[in-house]
């Protein structure tokens, strides 16, 4: 009867604790902790446009979230954390009053946990602003590397890095896929009209980068931005930190506490009666 | 026949202190309370540290100043310490790898009460998660490690890390997180994000005595304050 009832008990408190432990962290595990939230960034990449105001609203809201002013030509913005939702993005000529017509607007739908570029790119006159999926994650080891080509002055240009071709003919106002490449220092070559340009690159295992091709005044640049970070190699499993001294613990066994207690009567009771015969001996000398 | 009754009364004296000793034990053991994580809030009576700030970004809110990133992010110092002062901790960090197996090292059992930093995690500050853990105990006498009160963190509680040049970085907590090992989430852990974050990591939930580990960690996750 004892042992069925403690049966049944061990069961519910099993129930419960898978209940407790189990449901609760495998929601946690579905839905990101950074679930609510995304990031977005705002990048002038159209060589012919004169600097730019660029707006950032929430969907429903007329007033500015943020407002980046005099933005120039191969600007990019650091990236802001926004809750997930809508939102849309203005550009307004630089010193444009915020409540003028924008000369370009666009909406973008921020999903939790992810990262946006919105960039203007294209010629001033068919200038665009264009909407890009960044992406975070990175293969165990490696780093990940997309293009951006916004160089107006080669409308088409090949890009490597080392000896890995990141693009072989990426035409202007375009963005290549993103590649894995091994980590480390690098030589990035930019490849137009007969003529390489090279400069030096750091990718760390783990990291995300876009390379943005600028025109610039010699000729084309390559800007390298590290967009994202993570643990090049990140650990496996979970992390051992603790040792349960302070662990919650049922009650212990009564077994060894059962045990001392009858040894002692058994060695108490052999230390009485031999001291009762001792007495009775005593008294019959 | 004298010697006969030291022996005896010996044995009386003994057994009865074996059967108090025996009863205490068992009362003791029935009444064992488990041994629960503290409730109580603000136990720190640790300050914030001061030095200087070193935000990375403008305000999210208002007009901001574009930020040209043509130029290579300024590399940040090594952390060297990290304060929270709700819950009392103010530990210097040793710095901790990978282990053969592949599994984050941890300080080792005499060093509960330090934190460590994960070397191929970015630095505090820098773009990314960084990464730092600590035990939550010791292996007896419920000594209480570093992240022993880190669960009692929510949503808005500051945490300070100090590098290696002087510099202060602030984080504030966005959320805390309990996963079954079994179920640890890599990629939201340590996966890459677009800006500076601190992820701490602590063991939580049910010891398992077989293997001598807990099931489950915590995960506190933060962002710079800018």
């Amino acid at each position: 009867m004892f042992f069925r009832n403690t049966t049944k008990k061990l069961l519910m408190l099993v129930a419960a604790s898978a209940l407790l432990l189990g449901i609760p962290a495998a929601a946690a595990f579905a839905s990101s902790a950074t679930a609510g939230t995304g990031w977005i960034r705002l990048a002038h990449l159209s060589p012919n446009t004169p600097a730019v105001d660029v707006y950032l609203y929430s969907f429903d809201d007329s007033t500015a979230m943020i407002v980046l002013h005099h933005v120039a030509y191969g600007t990019v913005s650091p990236y802001e954390s926004v809750k997930a939702g809508d939102y849309s993005v203005a550009m307004r000529a630089a010193g444009a009053s915020a409540t003028s017509q924008p000369v370009l607007s666009t909406s973008v739908t921020i999903t939790g946990g992810h990262a946006y570029t919105v960039a203007g790119m294209g010629p001033e006159s068919g200038l665009r602003l264009q909407v890009m999926n960044d992406d975070l994650s990175t293969p165990s080891g490696q780093a990940l590397v997309r293009v951006i080509q916004a160089s107006l002055k080669q409308q088409v240009v090949k890009v490597a890095v080392g000896s890995t071709v990141l693009a072989s003919s990426l035409k202007f106002a375009s963005v290549s896929p993103y590649q894995a490449v091994s980590p480390g220092a690098a030589t990035v070559t930019l490849t137009a009209g007969g003529t390489n340009t090279t400069s030096g690159v750091t990718c760390a295992a783990g990291t995300v980068h876009t390379f943005v091709v600028l025109d610039s005044a010699s000729g084309l640049e390559v800007v390298n931005l590290e967009d994202a970070s993570g643990s090049g190699k990140p650990p496996s499993g979970g992390v051992q930190t603790g040792f349960g001294g302070t662990a919650p613990h049922g009650p212990g066994s009564a077994l060894p506490w059962l045990a001392a207690i009858g040894a002692g009567s058994l060695l108490a009771l052999t230390g009485g009666l031999r001291l009762r015969r001792n007495r009775q001996l005593t008294a019959r000398i | 026949m004298p010697n006969r009754w030291p022996a005896a009364a010996l044995a009386l004296a003994a057994g009865l202190v074996v059967i108090a000793g025996g009863t205490t034990g068992l009362l003791l053991t029935r009444h064992s309370t488990p041994a629960l994580r503290p409730a109580a809030l603000g136990v720190g009576a640790v300050p914030a540290p001061t030095g200087p700030i070193v935000g990375a970004f403008p305000s999210p809110t208002g007009p901001i100043v574009a930020v040209s990133q043509s130029a290579a992010p300024k590399p940040v110092a090594a952390p060297v310490s990290l304060t929270i002062p709700l819950i009392g901790v103010q530990t210097d960090l040793m710095t901790l790898g990978l282990k053969s197996d592949g599994e984050l090292q941890v300080p080792p059992p005499n060093m509960v009460s330090v934190a460590g930093w994960y070397t191929g995690s970015p630095r505090p500050g820098a773009i990314g998660s960084s990464i730092i853990v600590g035990h939550i105990d010791g292996g007896g006498g419920s000594i209480k490690g570093v992240f022993f009160r880190l669960t009692q963190l929510s949503a808005g509680d500051k945490i300070y890390v100090k590098r290696a040049d002087g510099t202060l970085v602030e984080f504030q907590v966005t959320s805390v997180q309990q996963y079954l090992k079994d179920h640890f989430p890599t990629q939201a852990v340590y996966g890459a994000v677009p800006d500076p974050e601190l992820r701490l990591i602590t063991c939580d939930g049910t010891f398992d005595l077989a293997t001598g580990h807990y099931l489950s960690n915590i995960v506190v996750y933060a962002t710079e304050v800018s």
